[in-house]
């Protein structure tokens, strides 16, 4: 393991948060706000401490060890969540450390669960830093320094699959670089159109800039304390849901596509099943409203689509208040929370093809019952699955499980109630947002206490580094020559 | 635009090493599973998973964007059908396939246009027969390249401990010498290659790399003060393709070779293709076989088994026994630079000599060819001296010329020149030049601006 390395790339990193740190400073500036001295100082403090480092630790010209690479974007994260905190802290919008930190990592890990209450009192350019860090996070901020940092070369391999979701990480080009280039362009033209769509559905440009950063990384964050609702209009929901949808799918894919090949999407397992999850949840979800508390069936169709998209890819808008739904509904919303979106996308939680495998597997042993020598190997998409991969999503399927019943066990301990603790953790863990009990939708998580947050936070950033990447730091060995 | 490489093996994996380094985007194809994890753990390639002859796979690598096919797996036939696919389905331009078998090379037009359409065939075995060869022609050398069409030679000369060139700065060298025309390109110490100067001094052990006409090598390393007597005897180890081609080569050139195989029919077919050689049945690691042939009497002892170990092994126990100088072969590139430090004269890799004959091939281009020198951190470049190029017109000793580079011959029409500070470098001649990896950049930068006149 290479300090030095380790520290000249995290500083590198903090420059790059210092640059992103000027668009809210530019933000501040339109709209005359007197916050410019906060984020000056956020900015000095990022920058320099950047710098600092990059000039005291020199990088060594050997390539990255797969370590190092754990190392860096897990280490990376973390002090994203720090130094992202500052322009909180700075412009005086959150007092406390811990609270700053929570709104940060919640940020960056495209959670989306807040600690704002009165949202719409914040300053704009607090509002626009926050539904940025989404942004940047739904990509990967690694991702990003891969994409305009060449010289990474082969140990960007390492940082690219310790930072991208899904079981396996593929390239899509022979160039690491040129694969997270294409990543961020692709991610870029979709935002793009998404800004085009919301500005012409009536959103005013700020507005639909920061829904377009928190719907393109799954975040969830809005500058509205009512979410998508504040707007009551069915042509913004319905072109939030569709860009939602497009964003817990896979990135490689959307390429593939984009390139002229219009099949991959129906060729490929886990699209379809992504698919069909949303389509028989939401089927389930409007009969239900349908047949309880909404009259019109279109009515209840509408706001289910929208809410099972939006819980499913882990953004986390709501366009209702569904603490206030039948519990069939909110049930399926929480199961929804563990599926996530596809590998590869900006979703979070344990994700679609995972899922699918297990289910798959699970009906092959019942097959193997039954024909006691057959070999049954488990197929994705015609190609056989490698046990390696097949029990690495076993590991961390278990492992998921595992950190949120003791996560929810440490909330109830202190002091939440059951339903409260047990969705704040599915929510965080699944980087989706709001949860139900009193951090529903309409409610925030102010009010948990200060070793609450703590954990919460550990959650959102063990699902959003899919908890291998960042659990490895606890291993002695690791670190250990 | 990409190279599409067939074949995650040694070769497969060090052309794509080089390549990718060279910022070329390379896609290598195996069907190992643990190969492709290899490859994607340390290059930065894509890695895709399956057979090089299925034509499903090579579309989805790319192939119909490709620049070139290189097919170097351990199958001739896959490597020949591929480039095959390549060719009739997506008229990828260049086609390179790694063919081992002799039955194949005797069929010759069986690669041209009308069939295989292959551009280049590469056979390893036949490229260690010939390094063999030209190194058996340099006493003392460990390493020998000929450039230009074989008019220049470069060759790797240690020098010995008591040699009166030690501790003398190269400036000097031209007053011992002074009928010698030699020029000193490179100079390897320990692990270091470094592009000597006027003010460098020379130590026991460094690994000297000089450059001089083909013609007149052996003269010039005589003045040199290189005097060894030609080699006369030689004992080869394995009698495999390598050994046998290497036998017929050596009887040919007149010299006494004895062969030493265990395999009865192997001997058998080994003494009906041979004139003179003389064939040994038996296990050279039992070592009263080298004692009844006398091994210490030899002037040269070449292994070249299949088997690593044994070739190390064996030679070293020749070496005991008195041999002044032994050649061996390695497969495992990752033995090489451990095999020389331990005593054995020269290391010769299949592998490491069908990477660099390939990508000699690949870039002959505006720059000639190049070849690597040992340890890969220095390379040499042959390229054409244009009117507008900073080189042309004046003594070189003016010319301002990167650093850690060094141009070590021209090439006039048929005529070689090894320079020194006052030859004057004229249009249309060719440059030999020698670099640092990390200056080739600045000097093919410098070479590519002008190559756009062109």
């Amino acid at each position: 393991m290479s300090f030095s390395t380790l520290f000249n790339l995290l500083g590198f990193l903090n420059l790059i948060l210092a640059g992103s740190m000027g668009l809210p400073l530019l933000v501040n500036w339109i709209y005359g706000e007197p916050h410019a001295r906060g984020f000056l100082l956020a900015i000095a403090a990022t920058a320099f401490s950047g710098l600092f480092m990059m000039l005291i630790f020199r990088r060594s010209r050997r390539d990255l060890t797969h370590r190092e690479g754990f190392a860096i974007v897990a280490l990376g994260w973390i002090s994203a969540t720090f130094f992202g905190a500052l322009p909180y802290l700075f412009t005086g919008s959150l007092a406390s450390l811990t609270d700053a930190c929570f709104e940060a990592a919640s940020g960056f890990t495209t959670t989306g669960s807040t600690i704002f209450t009165e949202i719409q009192k914040h300053p704009y350019s607090v509002l626009f830093w926050r539904n940025l860090t989404q942004w940047l996070g739904g990509m990967g901020i690694l991702l990003l320094s891969l994409a305009i940092l060449p010289f990474l070369g082969v140990g960007g391999m390492q940082l690219y699959k310790a930072e991208v979701p899904g079981p396996t990480a593929d390239k899509l080009r022979p160039r690491i670089s040129q694969t997270a280039r294409i990543l961020w362009e692709v991610y870029i033209l979709f935002s793009a159109a998404e800004v085009l769509t919301l500005l012409l559905g009536g959103m005013n440009l700020f507005d639909a800039l920061c829904h377009t950063f928190s719907t393109m990384a799954t975040g969830g964050f809005s500058p509205k304390n009512e979410s998508i609702e504040f707007y009551r209009s069915p042509f913004l929901e319905y072109s939030i849901t569709f860009f939602m949808f497009l964003a817990g799918a896979n990135f490689a894919l959307h390429y593939r596509f984009l390139k002229g090949n219009v099949k991959v999407l129906w060729r490929d397992t886990e699209f379809c099943f992504y698919t069909s999850v949303v389509l028989l949840a939401t089927l389930f979800i409007s009969l239900n409203l349908w047949l309880s508390i909404q009259k019109e069936f279109f009515q209840a169709f509408r706001l289910a689509i929208f809410q099972v998209v939006s819980i499913l890819t882990t953004t986390g808008f709501a366009t209702a208040d569904f603490e206030q739904w039948p519990p069939f509904s909110q049930y399926l919303l929480l199961t929804l929370m563990f599926i996530g979106g596809c590998a590869g996308s900006t979703g979070g939680a344990i994700k679609c093809v995972r899922i699918y495998i297990l289910l798959k597997q699970g009906f092959q042993e019942l097959r193997k019952l039954i024909h006691p020598r057959a070999v049954l190997p488990v197929k994705l998409g015609g190609k056989v699955v490698s046990p390696d991969t097949l029990s690495g999503i076993w590991g961390l399927s278990f492992l998921y499980l595992f950190i949120f019943s003791m996560a929810s066990l440490a909330l109830c301990m202190l002091g939440s109630d059951f339903l409260t603790s047990v969705s704040a953790v599915a929510a965080t863990l699944g980087n989706v947002g709001p949860g139900l009990g009193t951090v529903g939708p309409a409610e925030n998580f102010a009010h948990l206490s200060v070793a609450a947050k703590w954990i919460l936070m550990a959650c959102m950033l063990l699902g959003r580094l899919e908890i291998y990447t960042l659990l490895v730091l606890l291993i002695p060995d690791f670190w250990k020559k | 635009m990409s190279i599409i490489i067939i074949g995650a093996g040694e070769v497969g994996f060090h052309l794509a090493d080089r390549l990718s380094k060279e910022k070329k985007d390379v896609v290598i194809i195996d069907r190992d599973v643990e190969k492709i994890r290899r490859v994607q753990n340390t290059l930065d390639v894509q890695a895709v998973h399956g057979s090089g002859g299925s034509i499903s796979l090579l579309r989805q690598a790319g192939i119909s964007e490709a620049s070139m096919v290189i097919a170097v797996t351990n199958s001739d036939e896959v490597n020949m059908i591929s480039c095959l696919v390549a060719g009739v389905q997506d008229r990828v331009p260049i086609k390179i396939a790694r063919v081992r078998d002799p039955e194949y090379s005797y069929l010759l037009p069986l690669f041209d246009k009308e069939h295989l359409d292959i551009d280049f065939v590469i056979n390893p075995d036949h490229e260690v027969v010939e390094m063999m060869l030209k190194l058996m022609e340099v006493p003392g050398a460990v390493e020998v390249v000929d450039f230009a069409e074989g008019l220049v030679r470069m060759v790797g000369l240690p020098l010995p401990l008591g040699s009166p060139l030690i501790g003398k700065p190269l400036a000097k060298l031209r007053e011992l010498y002074p009928q010698a025309s030699v020029l000193i390109v490179a100079i390897q110490r320990g692990d270091k290659v470094f592009i000597p100067k006027g003010q460098d001094v020379l130590a026991a052990n460094d690994l000297l790399f000089l450059v001089m006409e083909r013609k007149k090598a052996r003269e010039a390393l005589e003045d040199f003060g290189n005097k060894r007597p030609p080699i006369k005897r030689v004992m080869i180890l394995g009698g495999g393709l390598i050994g046998l081609e290497l036998a017929k080569s050596l009887e040919e050139q007149g010299i006494q070779v004895k062969i030493i195989e265990q395999n009865e029919s192997r001997c058998l077919e080994i003494a009906e293709k041979c004139r003179k050689a003389v064939v040994l049945r038996g296990d050279a690691s039992y070592q009263d076989i080298l004692l009844e042939e006398n091994v210490g009497e030899m002037d040269t002892f070449i292994a070249v088994t299949e088997d690593d170990e044994n070739n190390v092994m064996i030679s070293l126990l020749a070496k005991k026994m008195g041999i002044r100088r032994v050649m061996t072969l390695i497969n495992k590139m990752a033995y090489s630079p451990l095999v020389r430090s331990i005593g054995i004269d020269v290391v010769i890799s299949p592998r490491l000599a069908a990477v660099s004959k390939i990508l000699q091939f690949i870039r002959r281009g505006k720059i000639l060819s190049v070849s690597s020198l040992p340890e890969e951190n220095a390379e040499a470049f042959e390229a054409i001296a244009l009117e507008t190029s900073d080189l042309v017109g004046r003594p070189l000793r003016k010319v301002e010329f990167p650093k850690d580079a060094i141009v070590g011959a021209l090439v006039r029409g048929s005529e070689v020149i090894i320079p020194d500070g006052s030859t004057v470098i004229q249009p249309g001649d060719r440059v030999m030049i020698f670099a640092l990896t990390t200056a080739i950049h600045k000097v093919e930068k410098a070479l590519m601006v002008k190559l756009e006149y062109w």
